[in-house]
C-alpha cells in the first residue's frame, strides 16, 4: 500500500460529506415525491414519474452540464444567486447538488416500494377513525415506510459516493476542497506515476461501497418481510 | 443461417475490419495545446501524400504516455515537457534516435480583463484553474512558478485541476474561474479570456515540446515520413502562425 497524501484523506472525508449531505437534503423531497406517486391521484402523474426517474437514465455528464448551464454565471438562477453573493459552481455545494439530483430516483424508488407495501386497510381504518390526511401521513405512513426510507437512503448514499460525471463538471476538481474519491482516482489514473495511489483509493472506494450495500441488503430484506 | 447468426457474422466482420485498419495509418499522440497546429499540419501533409489516415489523439502529455504504456496504438508522440518524454524513453517505448525538439511555448495567465496583472495578484483571486500537475505539463510549470514565487501554500485551496490545458482554458472562457494558467498559444485561441500576464521566465523551465517516433512508429514508414515533415520549414511556418516559438 502506498502512502496516501493529505489531499487523498481529504477526498475520502469530502466524499462522505457530500454523500451524507446529498442524502439528507433529498429525504424530504424524496418522501414527498414517493407519497404523491403512491397515494395521490392527479393529472400529470406520469410526467412526475418520468421526471423523477430521468436522472437514472440520463448520462450523469448531461445532468452536470445542465446544472452548469443553470447554476453557472451565465444561467439565470446562477446569476440571481451570484447577485445575492452565493456561489455554487466549483464549490462543495455544487457537488452535493449534483449527487442529490443523480441519486434522487434511487431514493424515491425504494421509498415507493416501502409505501406500496403498507396495508391499505390500515390507511382506510385511520381515515374512518377520523384522521385527516396529515394524521395518517404522520402516524401510519411515515413509521411504516421507515425501512424503505433507510434502504433508499443507503442506496442513495452509495450512489453519491460514486458520483463522477456530473460532479467533475460542476464541482471542478480542487484537491482538499471539492475533490472527492472518484475525482482523485481520475486524477491519478491519468498519470503514469499515479497507478498505485489510484489503486489504493479504488480499494477504499470498494470497501465503503461493499459496506453500504451490505447494509442496504439487510434493510431491503426487512422491508420485504414487512417488519 | 438464422437471423441472429447472420447478424453476429456481420458484427464480427465489422469489428475485425475496424481493428485491422493498421495499413496506411499514422497514430499521433500529441499534447492538447498542439491540437490546431497538428491538425493543420496533418491535413497539409495528407493533401500531398494521399492514402494515409492520421488518427489524432490529443490530451495531457502524462495521460498520453500512460495510454502508450498500456498499449494504445501510437506512432508519434509529442509531449509538452521533457519529463514525460524521458519517462517513455525509460520504459523503452520511444525510438531514442528520433527524439528531437518540435517547438517552444510560454506560460501565461488568462482570464477576464482586470482580474490580475502579476503573480502577486493571484492571492486575491478565488478560483484559479491549472492542469492537474500529475499529468498536465502546463499545470506542472504553473506549480513550479508558484513554488518559486513562494505562493504555493496560499494558492493551494484555490486550484481547480483540469484534465488538460484546453479544459483549463474552457474554465476561464466560461468565467467559472477567475483565470487559468495556459500556454500563450492556447490563450490566442480563446474568445473571451485574454492574456492577463505572462509568467516570468525565471520562475519555471522553458516550455519545450520534445517529439519522437515510438518503437512501433519507427517501423511505420508513413509515420517516419510525417515525422520528417514535422521537422521541415513548412511545418515551422505553420507553428509560427499559431504563435509557437521555433528557437
Amino acid at each position: 500500500m502506498t502512502s496516501l497524501m493529505s489531499t487523498d484523506y481529504d477526498a475520502i472525508r469530502l466524499s462522505a460529506q457530500v454523500a451524507i449531505a446529498a442524502t439528507l437534503f433529498s429525504l424530504p423531497y424524496g418522501f414527498a415525491a414517493a407519497y404523491l406517486l403512491t397515494f395521490v391521484k392527479f393529472r400529470g402523474k406520469v410526467l412526475l414519474e418520468v421526471l423523477v426517474n430521468l436522472p437514472l437514465t440520463l448520462p450523469p455528464v448531461v445532468v452536470g452540464y445542465f446544472l452548469l448551464l443553470l447554476l453557472g454565471k451565465n444561467g439565470w438562477p446562477g446569476s440571481l444567486l451570484s447577485d445575492a453573493g452565493i456561489r455554487l459552481i466549483f464549490t462543495l455545494k455544487a457537488a452535493v447538488i449534483a449527487s442529490a439530483v443523480v441519486g434522487f430516483p434511487l431514493l424515491v424508488r425504494s421509498l415507493r416500494i416501502g409505501m406500496e407495501g403498507i396495508d391499505p386497510q390500515l390507511i382506510k381504518a385511520s381515515r374512518t377513525l377520523g384522521a385527516c390526511w396529515h394524521d395518517t401521513l404522520l402516524s401510519i405512513i411515515l413509521p411504516l415506510s421507515f425501512p424503505g426510507l433507510l434502504a433508499g437512503s443507503s442506496l442513495m448514499f452509495a450512489r453519491s459516493l460514486g458520483e463522477f460525471g456530473a460532479t467533475i463538471i460542476v464541482a471542478g476538481n480542487i484537491p482538499g476542497v471539492t475533490q472527492t474519491i472518484p475525482l482523485a482516482i481520475y486524477d491519478y489514473a491519468s498519470s503514469p506515476t499515479g497507478g498505485s495511489t489510484a489503486l489504493a483509493l479504488c480499494l477504499v472506494s470498494v470497501a465503503i461501497s461493499l459496506a453500504v450495500l451490505f447494509l442496504h441488503e439487510l434493510l431491503a430484506r426487512r422491508v420485504a418481510r414487512g417488519e | 443461417m438464422g437471423h441472429l447468426q447472420r447478424l453476429l457474422l456481420y458484427l464480427f466482420v465489422l469489428l475485425t475490419a475496424a481493428s485491422s485498419a493498421g495499413a496506411g495509418e499514422v497514430a499521433l499522440s500529441a499534447a492538447a495545446s498542439l491540437k490546431e497546429v497538428i491538425s493543420e499540419l496533418s491535413d497539409n501533409f495528407a493533401k500531398k501524400n494521399p492514402g494515409v489516415k492520421y488518427v489524432k489523439n490529443y490530451g495531457a502529455s502524462g495521460a498520453l504516455v500512460k495510454q502508450i504504456e498500456n498499449g494504445a496504438p501510437s506512432d508519434i508522440f509529442i509531449s509538452a515537457n521533457l519529463e514525460w518524454m524521458d519517462y517513455l524513453k525509460k520504459k523503452n517505448l520511444a525510438d531514442v534516435a528520433s527524439i528531437g525538439t518540435f517547438t517552444y511555448n510560454t506560460l501565461v495567465f488568462a482570464g477576464a480583463p482586470g482580474k490580475a496583472s502579476s503573480m502577486q495578484d493571484l492571492i486575491k483571486l478565488e478560483r484559479i484553474a491549472i492542469g492537474s500537475p500529475k499529468s498536465v505539463p502546463a499545470g506542472e510549470y504553473a506549480m513550479e512558478a508558484f513554488k518559486k514565487a513562494g505562493l504555493d501554500k496560499q494558492l493551494e485551496k484555490k486550484l481547480a485541476m483540469a484534465k488538460d490545458v484546453r479544459e483549463c482554458l474552457m474554465y476561464a472562457e466560461r468565467g467559472e474561474v477567475d483565470g487559468a494558467f495556459v500556454y500563450k498559444t492556447d490563450a490566442l485561441q480563446a474568445n473571451k479570456a485574454k492574456i492577463l500576464f505572462t509568467v516570468p521566465q525565471e520562475l519555471y523551465p522553458r516550455v519545450t515540446y520534445p517529439m519522437a517516433l515510438t518503437v512501433a512508429g519507427a517501423k511505420n514508414k508513413d509515420a517516419a515520413a510525417f515525422f520528417g515533415y514535422l521537422h521541415s520549414d513548412a511545418a515551422k511556418a505553420v507553428l509560427t502562425k499559431y504563435g509557437f516559438a521555433i528557437h
